[in-house]
């Protein structure tokens, strides 16, 4: 019962989410018309950057805004729901992934997951990443959640026991294992310069092509002239993969012989 | 360290990169506490999107493409380890009727 009413508060938290994303994203639209007027923006990457696939460092050039850009005001219109928007999918993913790791149904995990995935989605679009927040969605909400859905409706076993560890003792130490590993991690990346906030930024200079930063033709250039060795490879990888997987769940001689007696005996 | 007055509202790249963190977090925690393959499973698909979430977040801080084509890389070989691994919690419940991770000692005994 608590997880049908959390589902339903983390379904309406995200319509609204949505909504309020792309009214901000409506508005930041204004920003980069801007920034073409004026200087130089605040976050201006290199043209090489992009080109030649150099892993050149920028981090100057995002610790120090130029100072007086014009897209500050019109960035600071959008702020508000940029913000907002950020922490609320980030408490959706928070949230979601919680549910992943908490649920003892399978299925309810998986709807945590699809959540989870939906909200770093958005995320991937406030970062002005189009093409990869679209693959996100088509990909693990539409390929591997379907997956995970058609093997836990073939298994469809409840679980006796959930968690690993038995003792109060054993969670204890988990839990502290988990945030000391949080804090850790944090502590390194706080120190990353925060002062350039993501609303300040506007979008990112267009590529050699003239394509806009993030795009599916920016990243298929990208993809297909810097990385074309490991596209390639990675498609064989999944090739691999998939061959693989058919082998190791093909059913076995002695395990239905029936099945096999009906697909073998008809010729 | 950051202004703590205005850590909620000037939303910069530390933040997406320790929502990275915490999401790492959560799925290594899920991997160590659950004893369910599929619950485990689910888990590094957790972390591999923290990682993609980090690789993003660097990509814009540093405006390089070359983010996308990795984060986009790191999909499919994610895609391919979940066919994979789903093929052989599948081959695992064939033979034994469960998939908890703690009754598959074989190669101890």
């Amino acid at each position: 019962m608590t997880a049908r009413v959390l589902t339903a508060i983390l379904a309406v938290l995200f319509v609204v989410l949505a909504f309020d994303a792309g009214a901000a994203h409506a508005q930041g639209a204004v920003a980069p018309v801007d920034a073409k007027v004026g200087p130089a923006p605040d976050f201006d990457p290199p043209r090489s950057a992009t080109t030649a696939g150099k892993t050149v460092s920028k981090r100057d050039s995002v610790a120090s805004p130029a100072p007086g850009a014009p897209t500050n005001a019109a960035a600071k219109r959008t702020k508000g729901g940029m913000v907002f928007a950020f922490w609320g999918f980030a408490a959706l993913t928070v949230l979601g992934s919680l549910f992943v790791i908490t649920r003892r149904n399978l299925i309810t995990a998986v709807m945590g997951m699809v959540g989870t995935f939906f909200a770093l989605a958005a995320l991937y679009m406030l970062l002005y990443a189009h093409f990869l927040a679209i693959i996100q969605m088509l990909v693990y909400a539409g390929a591997i959640m379907v997956l995970f859905v058609f093997v836990i409706m073939i298994l469809n076993k409840p679980e006796d026991e959930p968690f690993a560890l038995s003792g109060r003792v054993g969670k204890v130490l988990a839990g502290l294992a988990t945030t000391y590993l949080v804090f850790r991690i944090g502590s390194v990346l706080i120190d990353v310069p925060s002062h350039v906030t993501i609303a300040q930024n506007a979008a990112p200079a267009k590529t050699a092509a003239g394509d806009d930063w993030g795009s599916t033709a920016a990243v298929g250039m990208n993809l297909f002239n810097d990385y074309l060795f490991p596209f390639e490879a990675v498609s064989l990888t999944l090739l691999i993969a998939v061959v693989g997987a058919i082998a190791i769940a093909r059913p076995l001689k002695d395990d239905e012989p029936a099945a096999e007696a009906a697909t073998t005996g008809g010729h | 360290m950051p202004n703590l007055s205005t850590v909620f509202s000037d939303v910069g790249y530390a933040h997406f990169l320790v929502l990275g963190a915490v999401l790492f977090a959560i799925g290594v925690g899920g991997v160590l506490l659950r004893r369910n393959a599929l619950i485990i499973m689910m888990s590094i698909e957790l972390m591999l999107n923290a990682g993609n979430l980090t690789i993003l977040t660097f990509a814009r801080m540093h405006g390089d493409l070359g983010g996308h084509s990795f984060a986009m890389i790191v999909m499919a070989v994610a895609a391919a380890e979940v066919a994979v691994g789903l093929a052989i919690v599948v081959a695992i419940f064939r033979g034994r009727r469960h998939v908890d991770v703690d009754r598959m000692n074989l190669l101890k005994h």
